[in-house]
C-alpha cells in the first residue's frame, strides 16, 4: 500500500495543509457569511452601528466559547458556564455596595475560580462524567440565582458605572467596545498558550490521548483542572463585562449560553473527542453566530427564529467539518 | 553478567492488589545495566503489572523497590521518566493529534523564552524529530510537522525507541513492541533492542513470541499467576523449554484454567 505515504508528501502543500486545520470550515464559512450579508444588505451591513453591535455580543459568547474550547479540548466538557455567567454578575452587582468595584471584582472572579476548581474536582476526583457534574452544577448555580436575587432587579450606582475598573471592562476604547478588546486580548493569548507552551502542548495531548499524556509524565489531573477553571474564569469574566456595560440583572441571565458557547465552538471545528481544535475557530464561529444573530434582526425575523437557526448551523457545520476531516484524514 | 555488580533496579517482595484480585504475588527480581531481559508468561501472568510498577503507572500494594540501591517511594510515570524509565507500549506513547515533533518531546518541551516568557521551542523541536526521522529508519517522506497517525507500526515503535535513546533513558521497557508488525519490520524492532543492550541500557522486554525473544535476551524471567517462577539465563534453557514452561506451567495448578 503505497497510499500514507503520498498523502505525507502532500501535506507540505499550502492547500493541503489548510484543508487539515479543524478550523478550515468556518474560515471560509465566515468569509462567505460576511460577503453575502454586505451583498444581500450593503447599506446597514457595513454601517458602523452594525459592525458594534455584532462586536458587542460576540464578545460575551465569545469569552465563554474560548473556555469551553479548552476544556473541550481536553476531552471534557461544561454545561455550567451559562450559570457561572450569571452568578458571577450577580455577585459583582450585589457585593459593589459593601465591598466597591474592585473588590468585588476580585471576589466576582474568585467565586468564577473556586466554582470551576469544585466541577473539577467533582469530575476527576469523584469520578462523575464531565457532563453530569457540570449539569449538575448548571441547576445548582441557577437555582442559588432564583434564591439570592428572588427574581429581582439589581442595578449599579452612578459611582459603580462610572468607576475607572467599570469601565475598563464596559466602556469603549477608539470607538471600540473595551468587551470586545478583551476578547480579542484573550483569544491571542489562548491561543499562543495552546499552541506555544508547555502547557497547551500537554493540555492537546491530555485530550487527545490521556493515557499517553500520563506515560509521558503530563500530570493529568493538574492540567484538566487548569482548564476547567480558565473555562470557569473566562465564563465569570464575560459576566463581568456584561454587567460593566448593562448594569442590571434578571434571573435569567446568562440562560442558554453554555449551549451557545459549544454550538460556537463545534462549529469553529473543536472537536468534542478531544484534542482537536482552535481558539481562531471558536471565535470565528462565535463572529458566525453572532453575525446572523444580528442581520436576522435587521431583516426583521422575529428574534426566536435565531434559535433555531444555531441548532442548524450546529448541525450543518459538524457535518462538514467532520466531512472535511475524514477527506483529510486527519 | 557478573554477580558482582549492583542491580539497576531490584523488586523485593512485591504484591499488587487491583481490588479483590492479586496482579503480583511475592515478587522479587533484579535487573542489571546492559542486559536484555525476556519476561515472559501467558496472559494474566502479571508481566505488564509489573512493568507498570517500574515505570511508575502503579504502586505496589506491599514490597519493596530499589533503584541504583534507593528505596522508591513514591510511584508516578513522570518521577520514573526524570529517573531515565522509559516505556513503550504498543497502543501507549504516542498522540495521534499531535505533530511528530510535538511527540517527540512530550512532557519534556524544550523552552525558548522572548521578554522572560516560556515559549516551546517549535524549530528545536522539530530539528531534532527530523534527526530521529532520519537517524532511526523511518520514510523519507514522513512529515515531522505531519500527525503521527501516519506512521506504520514499526515506524512508530522506533519512533518511540530513538526518544528514549535522545532523553538517554537508562532502562527501557518494551512491552510488547512487535505486535502486528511485519517481519521486517520486527527484526527492525530487535535489532535496535540488542543495540540499546550494547550501549549499556537496561531493556526489559515483554512478549508472547518465545522463539523471537530466546534469540535475543540475555536472560527470562517468567511469571506465572502473578507470580515469578523462573528466572533464568539464555544459555541454561532452550526456546522449546522455556516455551513448555509457559505452556503447562509449574507447581501444583499447572494446566488448570487461569483467572484474571
Amino acid at each position: 500500500m503505497r497510499a500514507p505515504a503520498v498523502g505525507i508528501q502532500h501535506v507540505t502543500r499550502p492547500l493541503t495543509r489548510f484543508r487539515k486545520r479543524p478550523d478550515a470550515a468556518i474560515v471560509l464559512g465566515t468569509i462567505l457569511v460576511f460577503l453575502v450579508f454586505g451583498a444581500v444588505d450593503p447599506e446597514s451591513w457595513f454601517q458602523f452601528f452594525t459592525m458594534i453591535n455584532i462586536t458587542r455580543y460576540a464578545a460575551i459568547l465569545g469569552l465563554l466559547a474560548i473556555g469551553q474550547t479548552i476544556v473541550i479540548l481536553s476531552r471534557e466538557i461544561d454545561l455550567s458556564v451559562g450559570s457561572v455567567y450569571g452568578i458571577v454578575a450577580i455577585a459583582f452587582i450585589a457585593s459593589e455596595p459593601t465591598l466597591g468595584v474592585p473588590l468585588s471584582l476580585l471576589a466576582a472572579l474568585m467565586l468564577a475560580a473556586a466554582i470551576g476548581l469544585l466541577n473539577a474536582l467533582l469530575v476527576l476526583r469523584g469520578g462523575i462524567s464531565s457532563m453530569i457534574a457540570t449539569l449538575g452544577a448548571l441547576f445548582f448555580y441557577r437555582g442559588i440565582i432564583y434564591v439570592t436575587t428572588g427574581g429581582t432587579v439589581m442595578r449599579f450606582s452612578q459611582g459603580a458605572r462610572a468607576h475607572w475598573l467599570t469601565q475598563a471592562f464596559g466602556g469603549q476604547w477608539l470607538r471600540l467596545d473595551n468587551a470586545f478588546l478583551w476578547f480579542m486580548l484573550i483569544a491571542v493569548l489562548a491561543s499562543l498558550v495552546l499552541y506555544h507552551s508547555r502547557f497547551g502542548n500537554h493540555l492537546l495531548a491530555v485530550g487527545g490521548d490521556e493515557t499517553t499524556a500520563l506515560a509521558r509524565g503530563v500530570t493529568v489531573v493538574r492540567t484538566k483542572t487548569i482548564a476547567f477553571v480558565a473555562c470557569s474564569l473566562l465564563a465569570g469574566l464575560s459576566g463581568i463585562v456584561t454587567i460593566a456595560q448593562n448594569p442590571q440583572t434578571h434571573v435569567t441571565l446568562g440562560m442558554q449560553l453554555e449551549l451557545e458557547s459549544i454550538a460556537a465552538a463545534v462549529i469553529g471545528g473543536t472537536q468534542l473527542g478531544g484534542g482537536r481544535g482552535t481558539v481562531l475557530g471558536s471565535v470565528l464561529g462565535t463572529f458566525f453566530l453572532t453575525a446572523v444573530r444580528s442581520e436576522m434582526i435587521t431583516l426583521g425575523a422575529p428574534p426566536s427564529w435565531y434559535t433555531a437557526f444555531v441548532g442548524i448551523a450546529l448541525l450543518l457545520g459538524a457535518t462538514i467539518n467532520t466531512v472535511m476531516a475524514r477527506r483529510s484524514g486527519a | 553478567m557478573e554477580t558482582e555488580r549492583a542491580p539497576l533496579i531490584s523488586l523485593r517482595n512485591v504484591n499488587l492488589w487491583y481490588g479483590t484480585v492479586q496482579a503480583l504475588r511475592d515478587v522479587s527480581v533484579d535487573f542489571y545495566q546492559g542486559e536484555l531481559v525476556g519476561l515472559v508468561g501467558d496472559n494474566g501472568a502479571g508481566k505488564t503489572s509489573l512493568v507498570n510498577i517500574i515505570s511508575g503507572i502503579v504502586a505496589p500494594t506491599s514490597g519493596e523497590v530499589y533503584l541504583d540501591g534507593q528505596r522508591i517511594t513514591s510511584f508516578h510515570p513522570k518521577l520514573a521518566i526524570d529517573l531515565g524509565v522509559e516505556t513503550t507500549q504498543q497502543s501507549v506513547g504516542l498522540c495521534d493529534n499531535l505533530s511528530i515533533a510535538r511527540n517527540y518531546f512530550l512532557g519534556r518541551e524544550p523552552v525558548r523564552r522572548i521578554a522572560g516568557i516560556p515559549f516551546i521551542d517549535l524549530g528545536k523541536m522539530r530539528k531534532e524529530g527530523r534527526k530521529a526521522i532520519t537517524a532511526f529508519g523511518l520514510r523519507e517522506s514522513v512529515d515531522v510537522d505531519g500527525e503521527v497517525a501516519l506512521l506504520s507500526g514499526g515506524e512508530r515503535q522506533a519512533f518511540k525507541i530513538a526518544r528514549a535513546v535522545y532523553f538517554r533513558s537508562r532502562i527501557l521497557i518494551m512491552d510488547e513492541p512487535t505486535n502486528n508488525l511485519s517481519v521486517r519490520e520486527r527484526e527492525r524492532v530487535n535489532d535496535l533492542a540488542v543495540q540499546l543492550k550494547d550501549q549499556s541500557l537496561l531493556v526489559i522486554y515483554i512478549t508472547h513470541d518465545i522463539f523471537q525473544i530466546h534469540r535475543i535476551a540475555d536472560r527470562f524471567i517468567i511469571l506465572e499467576n502473578g507470580a515469578k517462577v523462573a528466572d533464568v539465563p539464555r544459555n541454561l534453557m532452550s526456546a522449546e523449554d522455556l516455551e513448555r514452561i509457559i505452556r503447562e506451567g509449574v507447581g501444583n495448578d499447572a494446566g488448570s484454567p487461569r483467572s484474571g
